[in-house]
């Protein structure tokens, strides 16, 4: 257990970053330097300012599906809605930052009921929305008959990160975030892991494994859109 | 096509996947759309082929995966490793006879891009996937058929110099007889201003848009500004279709020539929307003839010009019966011409009708990407790729549908046919021709053939 604890929490940290931050530069940087002929779809906006603009959009509204499969947008949209909102979350959860929520305006106990209440509807939401984005798959025939493993394995992946989230959070176990704090400042500072109390829970040290998992995963499969959409809506808006 | 001669399979392999390969340099969107996609189904859901039969074959994401999982497989790490569990398929030279055919059914109509979240754009895909079959010399003969007359004589029609005057002079007497006047179509005119090229339809098979365009110039008082040419007289290029630059660059040189030749200083396009975008959104923006002495202008954009001066009138009692307009792709969703022809129709129809959803959202007529031209497989346009639009022209009620392209005509008529309907089916500037006053008169006439 101490290897796979020294693995997981001491080396695939600084692996899954490095390999998520290299991997994406370079995807993007071939991208770019792809020639790009117009290949305009209207209507088209006029600057291209405009059209960054729209890029926006679609990446914060997802306008264009909005438009083309209401049911999918509601749960697409408030999938990867709440999915922001939980990774902003966990900033909570890497460094204290309940200092500067304070100096905001916001009372300790504010903080507490934000973390509790908005923090576990999100867990609960999210898990629903994402099951039901599987069931889609695998019972509407114009998606499940171009359905392949990826696009399972990257829901089932997310799935998994979000139960182990589900059950830190609303476990009988009780989740102490001074420990993942020190942990994580430990991290950052490249110092030694060994005994970092944090690790001791194993639900967490899946939930990070698998979330870390999924980061380096992130370039090499279709959660590229996440990068690519960026680039997408520019080269056909582009007049 | 390159050749015809029956290659090995090691031999078509070797192309097939050569030709995917290639796709990791570019063009940017080609690639991305390899690497972008999420399987969500909504291309599916808004096109016009998998809405009249809902199979595999037809799911444009599909059909976009063929290429993509020989892609994987040949250029991606967990691709190479991983194979099918990475999306990744080796080719298998057994498939090329069903790419074929499936190729060729999608319409290119682009609707998918409208629609999709990342705004991918399947008729890129459609397109590589027909250039890898025109590299082979694996065209459908039908489509081969259309881009070798056009190469050999200029336009899809096979039509020389003398078939084309025997036509203009016969659309003189048309006129002649509807206005009793004389409204000249100039020929070959060196130093006109306006160099008119329409599809070759529009002069043999549904002449009355070349009328239209002819009655404009003469109300204005400018029939001596504009000429057309003997040897130029169809804007429709297939190369587009069959996906071979070489091609299409081959058929638009000609043009260009003629253009600077004639030393026009307008290309007044006319209604033929896959011209209009190759000459204005591809040759003109990619810069394949360097500088041009001329600008490049849409007959209706021309025209709805001129409505807006005031300089023309109409007699609408002429087109009383509901009209409708079908936006063809090629000019809604891919140059944006959409308010000119309402313009045109909303003068000259007293019964103008949208049919719903248009403009850039509208559905394709089934026929779309060359396929019109293929009666080898009408049975899949009339009963699959062209059932929508039958719908959305039953509810419009109106028994004329204008729209402005040759492929959507032939389409939309073959379909109001097979399906029993009395709609007849036509282009804008013809329903400008029928009702313009030329001396306070609209033509003279009955019946329209």
């Amino acid at each position: 257990m101490e290897v796979v604890r020294f693995v997981v929490g001491g080396v695939l940290p600084y692996i899954a970053v490095a390999v998520f931050v290299v991997a994406m530069i370079h995807r993007i940087y071939t991208w770019k330097k792809l020639p790009s002929p117009s290949i305009t779809l209207f209507p088209a906006p006029a600057t291209s300012r405009a059209n960054a603009a729209n890029t926006v959009k679609e990446a914060v509204l997802f306008s264009s599906l909005f438009k083309g499969d209401r049911f999918l947008w509601v749960f697409a949209w408030g999938f990867h809605v709440i999915l922001a909102l939980i990774f902003v979350g966990h900033f909570r959860v890497f460094a204290n930052v309940d200092g500067v929520l304070v100096s905001m305006g916001m009372s300790e106990e504010g903080i507490q009921a934000m973390s509790a209440g908005s923090g576990g509807t999100a867990g609960v939401v999210i898990f629903v929305t994402a099951v039901v984005l599987l069931v889609r798959r695998l019972v509407i025939p114009r998606v499940r008959e171009i359905t392949s493993w990826g696009d399972h394995l990257a829901l089932l992946l997310i799935g998994a990160i979000l139960i182990t989230g589900n059950i830190m959070r609303f476990g009988p176990e009780h989740f102490d975030l001074t420990l993942t704090r020190d942990y994580f400042a430990t991290l950052a500072s490249f110092g030694s892991i060994n005994g970092a109390a944090a690790l001791e829970n194993n639900v967490f040290l899946l939930h990070m494994g698998l979330a870390l998992l999924l980061v380096m995963y992130i370039p090499f499969s279709k959660i590229l859109h996440f990068g690519g959409i960026f680039f997408t809506h520019q080269l056909i808006r582009k007049t | 096509m390159t050749s015809t001669a029956k290659l090995s399979s090691e031999e078509i392999k070797g192309q097939v996947v050569d030709a995917v390969k290639a796709i990791k340099d570019g063009p940017r969107a080609m690639r991305m759309y390899m690497e972008t996609c999420v399987k969500c189904g909504t291309c599916a859901s808004v096109c016009p082929v998998y809405f009249g039969k809902s199979e595999k074959r037809y799911n444009p994401a599909e059909r976009t995966d063929i290429i993509r999982r020989i892609y994987n497989k040949y250029t991606t790490t967990s691709g190479k490793v991983f194979g099918k569990l990475a999306g990744a398929e080796d080719f298998d030279p057994e498939d090329i006879e069903s790419w074929r055919e499936i190729f060729y059914e999608c319409t290119g109509c682009r609707r998918c891009a409208t629609y999709c979240p990342f705004g991918i754009d399947h008729s890129v895909i459609t397109r590589k996937g027909r250039a890898i079959l025109d590299k082979l010399g694996l065209t459908p003969d039908t489509m081969a058929k259309v881009v070798q007359v056009s190469l050999e004589t200029g336009n899809t029609d096979g039509a020389g110099p003398d078939a084309f005057r025997a036509a203009i002079d016969f659309l003189e007497e048309e006129m002649k007889d509807e206005h009793g006047i004389d409204v000249k179509i100039p020929v070959d005119v060196k130093g006109a201003e306006y160099f008119y090229v329409p599809p070759s339809g529009d002069v043999l098979v549904n002449p009355e848009a070349t009328m239209g365009v002819a009655k404009v110039f003469h109300v204005l008082g400018m029939a001596d500004n504009w000429t057309m040419s003997s040897k130029c007289f169809d804007g429709a290029n297939y190369g587009l279709f069959t996906g071979s630059d070489a091609d299409m660059k081959q058929d638009n040189k000609l043009y260009v020539e003629e253009a600077k030749e004639l030393g026009t200083k307008t290309l007044l396009m006319g209604e033929c929307g896959h011209a209009y975008r190759i000459m204005k959104m591809i040759m003109e923006k990619a810069g394949w003839w360097g500088e041009l002495p001329f600008e490049i202008v849409n007959c209706m954009e021309w025209t709805a010009a001129r409505l807006e001066e005031g300089k023309l009138e109409f007699d609408k009692s002429k087109n009383s019966h509901p009209v409708t307009y079908h936006d063809p792709c090629n000019f809604g969703r891919s140059c944006g011409i959409t308010e000119e022809p309402r313009a045109i129709l909303n003068a000259s129809c007293a019964d103008f009708r949208e049919m719903y959803p248009n403009r850039s959202d509208n559905w394709c007529c089934g026929g779309g990407g060359g396929l019109s031209a293929m009666d080898d497989i009408i049975d899949f346009r009339m009963e699959i790729s062209g059932t929508k639009k039958l719908e959305q022209v039953r509810e419009t009620g109106a028994t004329y549908i204008a729209t402005a392209c040759s492929n959507c005509k032939r389409q939309l008529t073959q379909l109001m046919e097979h399906h029993e309907m009395q709609v007849e089916v036509g282009g804008v500037h013809d329903m400008l021709s029928r009702s313009i006053l030329i001396n306070g008169k609209a033509a003279d006439r009955e019946e329209y053939v």
